[in-house]
């Protein structure tokens, strides 16, 4: 006999040593190698900046053994009696027509490793793919560019508008309550490498993207930052179970991860584990409470007219009510490190 | 063949439907020598399948013991919670999964717009380029993104002039990208040299299609769109079971057949029209166009946000309802009640009418005998406020029965291989599968705001007479089982397949019951969004008694 808790959807909370992909654009000069370890903030690629494409003279047959790999770097032109060497080294796209393409530019910004762990796989112009040493907690998107920064959780009541300072400068902040695009530009005019958010509307995600890129349109660009955000668009309360792991992670090197979206915490700290049974309203009237499966509840007409799945949840405030299974979710136990 | 289905002693299956958003699952067993559903119910996905089909035994146990000891010979008190496992019946089972992405680069602006109207057609999310605008790096980082699942690389047949030389350079860019993504499918269209690629590191894996030909506009329904379609297909992919099921439900009714499948992750469109078969018996003729852009709260698309406000009957600011629908994007179950409903029920009317803007020239506007509405996105509204969006966005002359597949069987039904076999289950659930919503009447041509004449309906043995406003909808009850004619008689002359007076139509009832909708063809709402918000309102809350609840 089981209480059917899996009708409920379980959620990842943590991913144990996760895969991350860091992407890369043709030019971009990877400095790590397979099977390097790398700490948080080691650079592991040279990012191309505006990057232009360069043709260069293949070498008559024979001469330097066929077609280069991609991530090859040439020099711009092969070097000639009486010709200048032209264009500057770049990476090989493509030969055609006796020459051969490549991609080069000036290679002003660093990638940073988020997190220690080891690179698995190196696409050049695609993806580094790294290994983290620690576990995963789960969001939804990352904002911006991967980073990494002692993570600093900011009280639930705090206004950043106030709360955020110098005094911040490299750490990667949780902003627990209502954000704003301004906001976060000032945190990363103060330095800071990143925040976490539970939410953030399209408006915010919009402002955000056009600041984002007038940096990125800049003579002097402004450090990497990134923003992680763990729920979707609406604002709502962090999971209790979110929140616990964010204060047991607090103080400790973090690192933000886009793909899969990931907020890296060190192997060294413990986490408490999710409890089983315990699910987590996301919708309807009682967003946002938390409290215990008891079963399944039956066919329901909600308001509204539709009739759907229920399921009977003792609230944390005493209360047992039926719910609409879509409107509740858990956090599955991760499965062993490693 | 899946032969459990022809054995007697079979006693009954399970079905599952698992969809990006939902889970659904039905248990279906033999009654009176017949395929009947038994119980069927639907989960946000990532529910566990076993869980869900505990339920569905439960609570056929809870309902009928004595007919469940009887099929499966399951016991038990019956507490109708779900609390033991499932019998080890066999499974039917599809699954639907989001589009893959097809990078396309093209040698000239022309070509890349005929590809990527083939592909769009053919189901596939597209980014796209062209050797004419876009330099080799730009092209490389598109078809180097992540989530790009397979490359075209496209040039016309016989090249226009200045494609020749772009050809062969195409070729070559296109084998760096396929050394930098080993294994990336790369599909060839047009006379696109092989030989640079044949030649890349990695050994990409290459395959030829038809050349991007005919004009724009007609290549959604080219042989390249259908070659584009065939390398994407999957073999349990529900959107295509869909297509063989819409076959044996058009065999089995003797019906033309169109099913709107809305999803979360895509949707689709299938029409299936009966033929009299060489063997004497019934043939089916069956078209199916997928279109990634209809999916239902897919907002990417200018002007996408607007006409889900257009049918939205409560107003809200745009950012709250782009947030809303964005966050309905992430969790499509929540925000399941009140306002939320009408929402969902805005955004399925928006995107049943993209899902007509794309495929109307491929299959046609042409009239068929039922609609069917498919995919979660029907059971997010209640059934009669379902009948009445079809009501609003497929505008067709004529009468039309409406139906939705609320089980879910269609697609897992479709996964049976065997025509025969398939037509024969059908046969026994068609009773069952389909939730009858009711018979639309639709005319064409009458002046607004007049009285446009008379309807005698007579069913069930009784007889009632309606008078005609045009620029209205009229709802006639006419409850689920009853079927009966409907005698029509107009001052004018409007539309209603052929153009005429005096109609006589077959119609069946459902849980919206005869709708008359003598409304423009296409239907023109005001301008102002209060007036507009006003009107729609009138009309759902006939057909949504919650509405305001």
């Amino acid at each position: 006999m089981t209480d059917a808790l899996e009708l409920v959807p379980a959620r990842a909370l943590l991913v144990p040593r996760p895969r991350i992909r860091l992407e890369l654009q043709p030019g971009d000069r990877v400095t790590a190698v397979v099977g390097d370890a790398v700490q948080a903030g080691e650079v592991v690629a040279e990012r191309i900046r505006d990057p232009r494409l360069v043709e260069a003279l293949a070498p008559r047959g024979g001469v330097d053994q066929g077609t280069p790999l991609p991530g090859t770097w040439l020099p711009g032109e092969h070097a000639r009696a009486g010709r200048r060497t032209g264009a500057p080294a770049g990476e090989f796209l493509f030969e055609h027509g006796g020459r051969r393409r490549l991609a080069t530019g000036p290679h002003p910004d660093r990638l940073h490793a988020p997190a220690d762990g080891h690179v698995l796989e190196v696409e050049p112009g695609v993806a580094l793919v790294l290994q983290t040493d620690g576990p995963g907690l789960v969001a939804t998107e990352l904002l911006g560019e991967p980073h990494s920064g002692r993570l600093i959780v900011l009280p639930e009541d705090s206004d950043p508008r106030i709360a955020l300072d110098v005094a911040l400068a490299g750490a990667v902040v949780v902003l627990q309550g209502r954000v704003d695009a301004e906001a976060l530009a000032r945190a990363r005019a103060m330095g800071i490498h990143g925040a976490v958010v539970g939410s953030l509307a399209e408006r915010e995600r919009r402002d955000l993207a056009a600041s984002s890129a007038r940096q990125q349109g800049g003579l002097h660009r402004l450090a990497p930052f990134g923003v992680l955000v763990l729920g979707g668009y609406l604002r709502r309360p962090l999971a209790a179970a979110v929140r616990a792991v964010l204060d047991a992670a607090s103080g400790a090197m973090v690192g933000l991860a886009g793909d899969p979206p990931l907020l890296l915490i060190p192997a060294d700290r413990d986490l408490p584990l999710p409890e089983p049974g315990r699910v987590v309203v996301r919708g309807g009237p009682e967003v946002g409470s938390e409290g215990r499966w008891l079963g399944p509840g039956g066919i329901r007409r909600v308001r509204g007219g539709i009739t759907v799945e229920t399921g009977l949840v003792a609230l944390d405030d005493g209360r047992t009510v039926a719910i609409p299974i879509g409107e509740l979710e858990r956090f599955a136990v991760p499965v062993a490190n490693g | 063949m899946v032969g459990w289905l022809v054995d007697d002693r079979q006693p009954a299956f399970f079905t599952l439907d698992h969809g990006t958003a939902t889970l659904a699952g039905a248990l279906v067993g033999r009654v009176d020598d017949r395929w009947r559903l038994l119980a069927a119910t639907a989960l946000p996905a990532g529910g566990s399948p076993e869980a869900l089909l505990g339920v569905l035994v439960d609570r056929f146990r809870s309902a009928d013991p004595a007919r469940a000891a009887a099929i499966a010979g399951v016991r038990g008190t019956g507490t109708g919670e779900g609390t033991e496992p499932p019998p080890a019946w066999p499974r039917l089972a599809a699954s639907s999964v989001p589009a893959e992405t097809l990078a396309i680069i093209a040698a000239t602006e022309r070509t890349r717009a005929r590809l990527e109207e083939a592909a769009v057609g053919a189901g596939w999310n597209v980014v796209a380029g062209s050797a004419e605008r876009t330099d080799p790096l730009e092209l490389t980082r598109l078809a180097t993104r992540p989530g790009v699942a397979a490359l075209l690389v496209g040039v016309a047949d016989p090249p226009d002039a200045d494609e020749r030389d772009l050809a062969a350079g195409l070729a070559v860019a296109a084998a760096g990208i396929a050394a930098r993504r080993p294994g990336l499918r790369i599909l060839l269209a047009g006379p696109v040299p092989e030989a640079p690629l044949l030649d890349a590191w990695g050994t990409p894996v290459l395959a030829r299609l038809p050349a991007p030909t005919g004009a724009p506009g007609d290549l959604a329904a080219s042989a390249l769109r259908a070659a584009l379609a065939a390398a994407r297909s999957r073999p349990d992919d529900s959107r295509r079971a869909l297509a063989a099921a819409a076959g044996s439900l058009a065999r089995v009714l003797a019906l033309r057949v169109e099913i709107l499948e809305i999803g979360v992750a895509g949707a689709a469109r299938v029409v299936a029209s009966p033929a009299p078969a060489d063997d004497g018996g019934i043939a089916a003729t069956v078209r199916v166009v997928e279109v990634p852009g209809a999916a239902l709260f897919r907002m990417d698309r200018p002007g996408s946000i607007d006409r889900v406000d257009h049918w939205f009957t409560l107003g809200l600011d745009r950012a709250r309802l782009r947030d809303r629908l964005a966050e309905l994007a992430i969790a499509p179950w929540s925000d399941l009640d009140g306002d939320g409903a009408l929402l969902r029920g805005a955004a399925l009317r928006a995107a049943v009418e993209r899902l007509l803007a794309a495929t109307d020239p491929v299959l046609g506007v042409g009239g068929v005998d039922l609609v069917i509405g498919a995919g979660g996105a029907w059971s997010a509204v209640p059934a009669p406020a379902a009948a009445h969006v079809v009501a609003d966005v497929v505008r067709r002359p004529g009468a039309v029965q409406v139906a939705i597949d609320h089980a879910r069987l269609l697609g897992p039904i479709g996964m049976i291989a065997d025509d025969a076999e398939r037509d024969a289950v059908l046969a026994d659930l068609v009773g069952d599968l389909l939730l009858p919503l009711g018979t639309i009447v639709t005319p064409r041509g009458l002046r607004p705001n007049r009285a446009a004449g008379k309807l005698v309906l007579e069913a069930g043995g009784a007889r009632s007479e309606v008078d005609l406003v045009a620029g209205g909808l009229t709802l006639v009850d006419l409850p689920p089982g009853v079927n009966g004619t409907a005698e029509l008689a107009f001052r004018g002359t409007p539309e209603l397949g052929p153009r005429g007076r005096r109609f006589r139509v077959a119609v069946s009832g459902g849980l919206a019951g005869l709708l008359l909708d003598l409304r423009d063809i296409p239907l023109r709402l005001p301008e102002r969004a209060d007036r507009r918000r006003e009107l729609l309102g009138t009309w759902e809350r006939a057909l949504w008694p919650e509405h305001d609840t």
